[in-house]
């Protein structure tokens, strides 16, 4: 009779939980929050940005709860197929190379490479900048922008923001990044925008997409992230994100 | 007795990285087995993986150039800074003797990959100077501390006697230092150098958190390109290993060349 009685009384407390946890399924994000303004550190320590806001919609759009865990990009695709985590949400641009390795979302930024030179900077393209030393994140589509060009010294950085720091005490010549991130840098940072100017976005290369990456298979992640972009996409709402986030 | 062979006891400063050490014989020592592993795992994986072995060799060796280029640039200066700290550290004038000692407390109180940082970003603000010299600097600044400290205890080894009767046939103190006692120092000084110039090697590692590219920064690159890290990371180690066991033979010869007249 007690045992019974244990057993319903831990049904009982159980219960709840179990229902609790279907109402929205969790699905934990990486990020390499160096990356303003897509994602970055804000002033209270919380990670804000573009892509922390557009996965917030929809999230709440299709039915998911984003968590967002803060990991060096170095790693990052590592750790998607070790199953840290659930999904990269990292301004990860859709190359052939890395759909062999995993899975991508619909796209939902549009961006291109651009060029940050110091102001009095007479470079206008990426031939021009032969000889030099450009710096750009690892293992990024600027780094393979830059080692397509045959000639260029490529210095590969942690963080962007290392690189443009390197950029501004007169290291390198030039850092190539994704156009969001070059205006962050360049027009709107206060300690930076009188020294450095945006030489050119680099209109012969491909446009890339972001997309979030999911491990191989990972279909159950996939649908619900895609339902959520398909949602956001439809109500405008990463229209108002882009105003909000992104300077032109 | 005694039948021929003398077996003189020595007083060995164990710091692990002199693996082949003198007593060791036979023929499996530790590093004829460590050495034969570490080569035949490379070589099997190359020749029976080429892809994407042999591709990821072909890429590193410049990053290894680079790497020795740090060491031994690093080592030199240091070597330098050390014996100006040593000598500092038992001059009789209290102001260098201030200073090297101080030094020798902050630069031993710091971790070196914070010095990296620091002295990368601060050199930057105030002196344009290029990364790989940046990393040069903060290197032998960082390992000049600890070569002071073995230069010190060369120097404090050698028999009071000697300065003494240095002195006393008409040497000044100067001269007594440079002709009489850091001859003698060196033979004790020079076995540390050797396993600091080890450890110097490996550590230039960090460097490669400052863009300079290093061998395994060009391991890192190539991981996050192609998304093989257990292999990228596997042959750097090996490589890494391949060369610290090289170097410690040659301190380990070394330490035994300067030993032969030991045998008195």
């Amino acid at each position: 009779m007690k045992k019974l009685f244990l057993v319903l009384l831990c049904v009982l407390l159980a219960a709840p939980l179990a229902l609790a946890a279907d109402e929205k399924p969790v699905i934990v994000f990486a990020t390499d929050a160096t990356w303003p303004p897509m994602e970055f550190v804000g002033a209270d320590k919380q990670i804000i940005g573009f892509s922390i806001d557009y996965m917030n919609a929809a999230g709440e759009l299709a039915g998911f709860k984003p968590e967002f865990k803060a990991v060096a990009w170095d790693g990052i695709f590592a750790g998607l197929g070790a199953g840290r985590y659930d999904a990269i949400c990292s301004s990860v641009s859709i190359t052939e190379e890395r759909q062999k390795a995993m899975d991508f979302s619909e796209p939902y930024f549009r961006v291109r490479q651009a060029i940050v030179v110091p102001k009095d900077s007479t470079v206008t393209s990426l031939e021009e900048l032969k000889g030099m030393r450009v710096g750009s994140q690892i293992s990024t589509t600027g780094t393979f922008a830059v080692k397509a060009v045959a000639g260029i010294e490529s210095k590969t950085y942690d963080e962007v923001g290392l690189a443009i720091e390197d950029l501004y005490n007169g290291r390198i010549a030039a850092v190539v990044c994704d156009d969001p991130v070059a205006a962050q840098y360049a027009l709107n940072n206060e300690k930076y925008k009188g020294a450095l100017k945006i030489a050119a976005v680099i209109e012969a290369g491909e446009v890339e997409y972001y997309g979030i990456a999911v491990r191989k298979g990972n279909d159950k992640v996939l649908n619900l992230v895609n339902e959520g972009i398909r949602l956001v996409k439809e109500r405008g709402i990463d229209q108002e994100l882009m105003k909000k986030w992104i300077t032109e | 007795m005694h039948d021929g062979k003398v077996k003189i006891t020595r007083i060995e400063i164990g710091d692990g990285a002199a693996i082949p050490s003198q007593r060791d014989e036979g023929l499996f020592t530790a590093w004829r087995i460590a050495l034969v592993l570490a080569l035949g795992t490379l070589l099997y994986l190359v020749i029976t993986q080429p892809e994407p072995y042999w591709r990821l060799l072909k890429f590193l060796p410049d990053g290894i150039v680079v790497t020795f280029k740090v060491t031994i640039s690093s080592i030199a200066l240091a070597i330098v800074i050390g014996l100006f700290t040593g000598l500092g550290r038992i001059s009789r004038i209290r102001a260098i003797n201030l200073v090297a000692s101080t030094y020798v407390e902050v630069v031993r109180g710091i971790p070196l990959l914070v010095q990296l940082f620091y002295l990368y970003y601060a050199l930057g603000r105030f002196v344009a100077v290029p990364d790989m010299l940046a990393a040069i600097i903060a290197m032998s600044f960082c390992y000049g501390a600890y070569m002071g400290e073995v230069f010190r205890a060369g120097i404090e080894s050698i028999d009071k006697g000697q300065t003494e009767a240095s002195m006393s046939l008409g040497f000044n103190r100067t001269q007594t230092m440079f002709f009489v006692v850091l001859p003698q120092a060196w033979r004790t000084i020079l076995p540390p150098v050797g396993n600091e110039f080890i450890a110097l090697l490996k550590d230039t590692s960090l460097v490669s958190i400052l863009a300079v590219s290093d061998l395994l920064r060009r391991g890192r690159e190539f991981a996050s390109e192609s998304f093989l890290y257990f292999e990228t990371y596997t042959l750097v180690a090996l490589i890494y290993l391949l060369i610290t066991l090289v170097l410690s033979k040659l301190v380990s010869l070394m330490e035994e060349r300067l030993g032969r007249y030991d045998r008195r």
